[in-house]
C-alpha cells in the first residue's frame, strides 16, 4: 500500500472506465473514478423526453448469450456481483435489412434460420452459405485464440489466409448476388467500414457474436447497465466525482503520479486508468513529453466516425408504425463505398440503422408508443464548414433526410412523431469530449487492428493504462472487456 | 506500435504496415480543437458582462449580456434558456433575444413576490457588472421536424420572453412560419414588449398577436379574463393539430392543459409546456403522502456536513442553505444535473421529476424536486 491519495485513478465513467474502476476497487485497490458529467455511462446512458426514455447508444449488445453458454459476456457482470441485476431483454432477429426495390430479408439470430431464410431469399445458395458460416466461426475461433496467445504453429492456417482481407473480397469468393452479399454485411455500419475496406476478421467476429450468442438488450437500457457497474465500484468502496475533468496527468520522473482536477485539486495515485480518448490522454500529460513512439504511432491513425441520430418517440405501436425486427438497416442502394465516403459531407443519408425499442420493450415508451432511433454514421469534419448561427438550421435539415430514408419502410412516421430529438457529432464531442464525436475511436480499417497497434499493453509511460475504444476495438462488449482487462493486468503488475 | 509477433503471418500484412507507413503524420492538435468545439456550442459557464439595462415595465427590466471581448456567444434555439449565478444559488431565464443576433443574449426578468433571486437581480444588477450563466439548454424550442410551420403561443406575464425570441427569428431570418400569440397579462401596465409586439404583427402577416388582460381596465377594449377554450378558438381559430407552446406562471399550466385537451379536444402531444420550477406546493400532489407535515424539520446529511430542513423544501434549495451547491440548471426536474444518491432515508420525487427507469434502483433523484420525507443521507 503507498502513501498516495489513491491507489488507482479512472478517468471517464464509460463502459471501460466502469469496468476497470470495479475490477480495481473489488480487488482491494482504492481507486477514484473521475466523471465529467452527471451520470455514469458515456455512450451508456439514456435521457428523457416528456413520456419516453430515449437509449443513446446501444443497439444490439453481443456476447451475452444464453445462460450457461461458454464465452460470454456474463461472467464479467457475475463476477461484478451484479449479474442478478440486469434484465435481459432477447432479440430473435439479427436484423431486417431493406434496399428498397432491391431485397427486403429479415434474418433470425440463429446459424440455421439464418441459412435457411439466405437460401429461401437467395435460391441456390445454400452450400455456398454453410461453408460461408463455417469460415465465420472458424476464423474467428482461431482469432481468439491466436489473441489469446496460442502458439503460431498450432493456429490454423485459415486465420492468416483470410484475416485481414477485405471482407468484400472473401464475400465475393463466395458469392455472386450482390443483394446475398449485401445482406450478409449489413453489420459493417457497427464498425464503420465498408466491406471494401473492413478486414473479415472484424466481420466475422460481428456475426459469430450474435448468430452465436443472439442479440440483447436490458431493461432500463444501457443506462440500468452502467449504473449497475457504478453500483458494484461504490459497494466496495470506490469513490466517485461527477461534473468533474481530469485536467492533467501528473508526471515524476517519467511515472505517473496522480492527476489533477478542474477545480485545482491534485489528487496523487499510483496508476492512472484512462478511458478518454488518446489524444486527450498524452495531452493530458503533465511534466512529461510524449514518448516518441506514441507520437509516431497516434500520428498514423485516424480519428474515427462519428454519429448523426435521431431519438424519437411515437405515438403509435411497433406493429401500427410495421416495425417487425428490433434493428432495420435500410440503405438506398448497393453501393457501401459511396455511402461511406457519403459520410465526410451532409449529403442525404444513405444508410441509417433503424432501431425500434419496444418490439422487444426496454421499458422506455409508454403503453401504445414506441421508442426508435434512426442512425446514421458520419464524420464529425462533415461539420467543419458550418458556421455555429446556422448550426441548428443544418442539423434539421440534415435530419430530415434520415425521415425521408425511414419513410421507405415506415410511410407516415412524421405523422406520428411526439418527441425527436437530434444528436450530431458534435453532440458525441460535447458529451464524450471525444476528437471529431468519433464513437468508435480510431477509423477501425485494417491498419488498426491487433496485429499492428499495441497501445493498451505498452502505453510507454509507467502507470499510465489505456481502456476503450482507442485502444482497441469500438463498440460496447469489446469496451466493457477491455476495462475488466487492463485492470486485471494492473492488479497483476502491482503484486508482481 | 510494435507489430504482434503473428502480424507477418497474415496474408496481406506487409501492404498495411506499408499503408501506415505512408499515410502523412496527423498533425492536428486534437485536444485544442475538441475543447474549442465544445466551447462555441456548449460551455458549462459563460462569463458575460451587463451591457446595458431596460426598463420594460414597472416589475421587469431587461438585462442585455455580452461577452467582456465582445465575441459571439453559443448559438441556441428560440426559447432556451440559461442558467443565471446569483447570491448562492441559480435560476434559469429563457433568452428572449433573437438567436439571428449573437452579439448579446437578453434576459427579461420579472419581479417574482417573494423572490429572492429576481428581487436581487432587479435591484443589484447594473450596466458593467460581471454575471456568470450556464451555456444555453432545454428543450422548449420550435423543431421543424415535427412542430410545424403555423403554431401556437400561450403566454402569461413574463412568460412571453421565450415567444419574444422565437419572434424575433422569424423576421430577422425571414421564416415561413405562421405565429399565433396569445398573452396574457394581468393589467394594461404589465404588458411587455407591447410595442414591438404590435408592430410584429403589423409588418408580418404571418405574426398575428392577441392581448388578453386578466383585469378589465376602461382604457382596453380588447379581450379580458382568462385563456379559456372559447378564448382561444375566438382569437387563434380552431387549432387542428397545430403545436401549442404555454409558458406563464404554473397555475396556467393545468388550467391551460383542461381547456386544450379537455374542452378543445387538442391532442397532448401538440402541447408544450415550458417547465417552470419546482411545484409552488408539492404536498398538492396526490401522491404526498398523508400526513407528512411540510414544514416538519428533519435531517440532511451529507459527507461534509449535517443539517436541519423542513420537508416541504427541496433537496437542492436545501443543500444550497447549508453552503452545498450541486451542479444545476432547470431546477424543475428536468434536465438531471442535479442527480443525487440518496444512501438511507425516504425521498418524496414530484411529478416533475423527469427520472429515468433505471434511478430508483441505485437510489437517485434529482434534487430540485426531492423532498427529504425522513431524515436521509446523501451522496451529493
Amino acid at each position: 500500500m503507498s502513501g498516495a491519495d489513491f491507489d488507482a485513478v479512472v478517468i471517464g465513467a464509460g463502459n471501460a472506465g466502469l469496468t476497470a474502476a470495479a475490477t480495481l476497487q473489488r480487488a482491494g485497490a482504492r481507486t477514484l473514478l473521475v466523471e465529467r458529467h452527471s451520470v455514469p455511462g458515456g455512450c451508456a446512458t439514456s435521457f428523457r423526453r416528456g413520456r419516453f426514455e430515449f437509449e443513446v447508444a446501444l443497439h444490439q449488445l453481443s456476447g451475452i448469450g444464453a445462460e450457461g453458454q461458454a464465452f460470454t459476456l456474463r461472467p464479467l457482470f457475475d463476477e461484478l456481483g451484479i449479474g442478478d441485476r440486469l434484465t435481459w431483454v432477447g432479440e430473435p432477429d439479427l436484423y431486417r435489412t431493406v434496399v428498397p426495390g432491391s431485397f427486403d430479408v429479415t434474418l433470425p439470430a440463429d446459424w440455421e434460420g439464418a441459412t435457411a431464410t439466405l437460401d429461401a431469399h437467395f435460391p441456390g445458395n445454400h452450400a455456398r452459405l454453410e461453408r460461408f458460416f463455417a469460415l465465420v466461426r472458424d476464423l474467428t475461433f482461431w482469432q481468439i485464440a491466436a489473441m489469446r496467445g496460442t502458439p503460431a504453429d498450432q493456429v490454423d492456417e485459415l486465420l492468416f489466409r483470410h484475416g485481414l482481407r477485405p471482407a468484400r473480397d472473401v464475400l465475393d469468393e463466395h458469392f455472386e448476388d450482390e443483394r446475398l452479399k449485401a445482406v450478409l454485411a449489413s453489420y459493417w455500419g457497427y464498425l464503420g467500414q465498408p466491406p471494401s475496406r473492413l478486414p473479415f476478421q472484424d466481420l466475422a467476429l460481428v456475426l459469430f457474436a450474435y448468430l452465436e450468442f443472439k442479440p440483447w438488450h436490458l431493461r432500463g437500457g444501457s443506462q440500468a447497465m452502467s449504473g449497475a457497474i457504478l453500483d458494484a465500484f461504490l459497494e466496495a468502496g470506490g469513490d466517485v466525482r461527477f461534473h468533474t475533468a481530469v485536467d492533467a496527468i501528473l508526471t515524476r520522473g517519467g511515472k505517473v503520479v496522480g492527476v489533477r482536477l478542474d477545480d485545482g485539486q491534485e489528487v496523487s495515485a499510483t496508476d492512472v486508468v484512462s478511458n478518454a480518448s488518446l489524444p486527450l490522454t498524452y495531452g493530458m500529460l503533465d511534466g512529461l513529453d510524449i514518448p516518441g513512439a506514441v507520437r509516431t504511432d497516434l500520428a498514423s491513425r485516424r480519428i474515427g466516425v462519428s454519429g448523426f441520430v435521431l431519438h424519437m418517440g411515437l405515438d403509435a405501436t411497433p406493429a401500427e408504425l410495421g416495425f417487425t425486427a428490433s434493428t432495420t438497416f435500410v440503405n438506398t442502394d448497393l453501393d457501401a463505398d459511396r455511402t461511406s465516403a457519403s459520410w465526410r459531407t451532409r449529403e442525404p443519408a444513405r444508410g441509417i440503422c433503424v432501431t425500434s425499442y419496444d418490439v422487444e420493450p426496454i421499458g422506455f415508451a409508454p403503453r401504445g408508443a414506441t421508442h426508435v432511433s434512426l442512425m446514421t454514421l458520419q464524420y464529425g469534419s462533415a461539420w467543419d464548414d458550418v458556421e455555429p448561427a446556422a448550426y441548428a438550421r443544418e442539423k434539421f435539415a440534415y435530419a430530415e433526410t434520415l425521415l425521408d430514408l425511414v419513410e421507405t419502410v415506415t410511410p407516415g412516421i412524421r405523422g406520428v412523431i411526439e418527441e425527436v430529438d437530434v444528436a450530431t457529432p458534435l453532440t458525441m464531442s460535447r458529451y464524450l469530449g471525444h476528437p471529431g464525436g468519433a464513437i468508435y475511436g480510431y477509423d477501425q480499417d485494417a491498419t488498426e487492428s491487433w496485429q499492428f497497434r499495441d497501445s493498451e499493453l505498452h502505453p510507454h509511460v509507467p502507470g499510465l493504462h489505456l481502456a476503450g475504444s482507442w485502444s482497441g476495438m469500438g463498440g460496447f462488449q469489446p469496451t466493457l472487456e477491455a476495462g475488466a482487462r487492463v485492470a486485471r493486468r494492473l492488479l497483476r503488475s502491482r503484486t508482481a | 506500435m510494435t507489430p504482434h509477433h503473428l502480424a507477418a503471418r497474415f496474408a496481406g500484412a506487409d501492404r498495411i504496415r506499408d499503408e501506415i507507413a505512408a499515410r502523412t503524420p496527423d498533425a492536428v492538435d486534437h485536444a485544442a480543437r475538441t475543447r474549442r468545439t465544445i466551447d462555441t456550442y456548449h460551455p458549462r459557464r459563460l462569463d458575460l458582462r451587463v451591457d446595458r439595462v431596460v426598463d420594460e415595465t414597472p416589475s421587469t427590466r431587461t438585462f442585455r449580456l455580452r461577452r467582456p471581448d465582445g465575441a459571439d456567444l453559443p448559438p441556441f434555439l428560440a426559447g432556451q434558456y440559461v442558467g443565471v449565478f446569483a447570491d448562492g444559488t441559480n435560476r434559469p431565464y429563457a433568452i428572449s433575444s433573437s438567436p439571428a443576433d449573437l452579439s448579446h443574449y437578453d434576459l427579461t426578468v420579472r419581479r417574482v413576490p417573494g423572490g429572492r433571486i429576481s428581487s436581487h437581480l432587479l435591484d443589484t444588477l447594473a450596466a458593467g457588472h460581471a454575471l456568470t450563466t450556464t451555456g444555453p439548454q432545454g428543450t422548449f424550442h420550435h423543431n421543424p421536424l415535427f412542430h410545424g410551420e403555423d403554431v401556437v403561443f400561450l403566454a402569461g406575464g413574463s412568460g412571453v420572453a421565450p415567444a419574444m425570441s422565437m419572434l424575433r427569428e422569424i423576421v430577422d431570418r425571414g421564416l415561413d412560419r405562421r405565429f399565433h400569440l396569445l398573452y396574457g397579462s394581468r393589467s394594461l401596465d404589465d404588458i411587455l414588449f407591447r410595442a414591438e409586439l404590435d408592430a410584429l404583427a403589423a409588418g408580418h402577416p404571418g405574426i398575428r398577436v392577441h392581448h388578453v388582460l386578466q383585469e378589465p381596465d376602461p382604457r382596453w377594449p380588447g379581450p379580458t379574463g382568462l385563456l379559456t377554450a372559447a378564448r382561444v378558438t375566438e382569437l387563434a381559430g380552431p387549432l387542428d393539430g397545430r403545436m401549442v407552446y404555454v409558458c406563464g406562471p404554473q397555475a396556467l399550466y393545468p388550467y391551460a392543459l383542461g381547456q386544450l385537451t379537455g374542452r378543445l379536444g387538442h391532442p397532448r402531444r401538440r402541447i408544450r409546456f415550458e417547465v417552470n420550477g419546482a411545484p409552488a406546493d408539492p404536498t398538492r400532489q396526490p401522491h404526498w403522502p398523508a400526513g407528512a407535515d411540510p414544514a416538519e424539520p428533519v435531517t440532511v446529511a451529507t459527507r461534509a456536513t449535517a443539517f436541519r430542513t423542513p420537508r416541504g423544501r427541496p433537496l437542492l434549495d436545501a443543500l444550497e442553505d447549508a453552503g452545498i451547491r450541486p451542479e444545476s440548471a432547470c431546477r424543475s426536474g428536468e434536465c438531471g444535473l442535479c442527480r443525487v444518491r440518496v444512501l438511507k432515508g425516504e425521498v418524496h420525487h414530484a411529478e416533475e421529476a423527469r427520472l429515468r427507469l433505471s434511478d430508483p434502483d441505485s437510489g437517485y433523484a434529482h434534487a430540485c424536486v426531492a423532498y427529504p420525507l425522513t431524515d436521509v443521507e446523501l451522496d451529493v
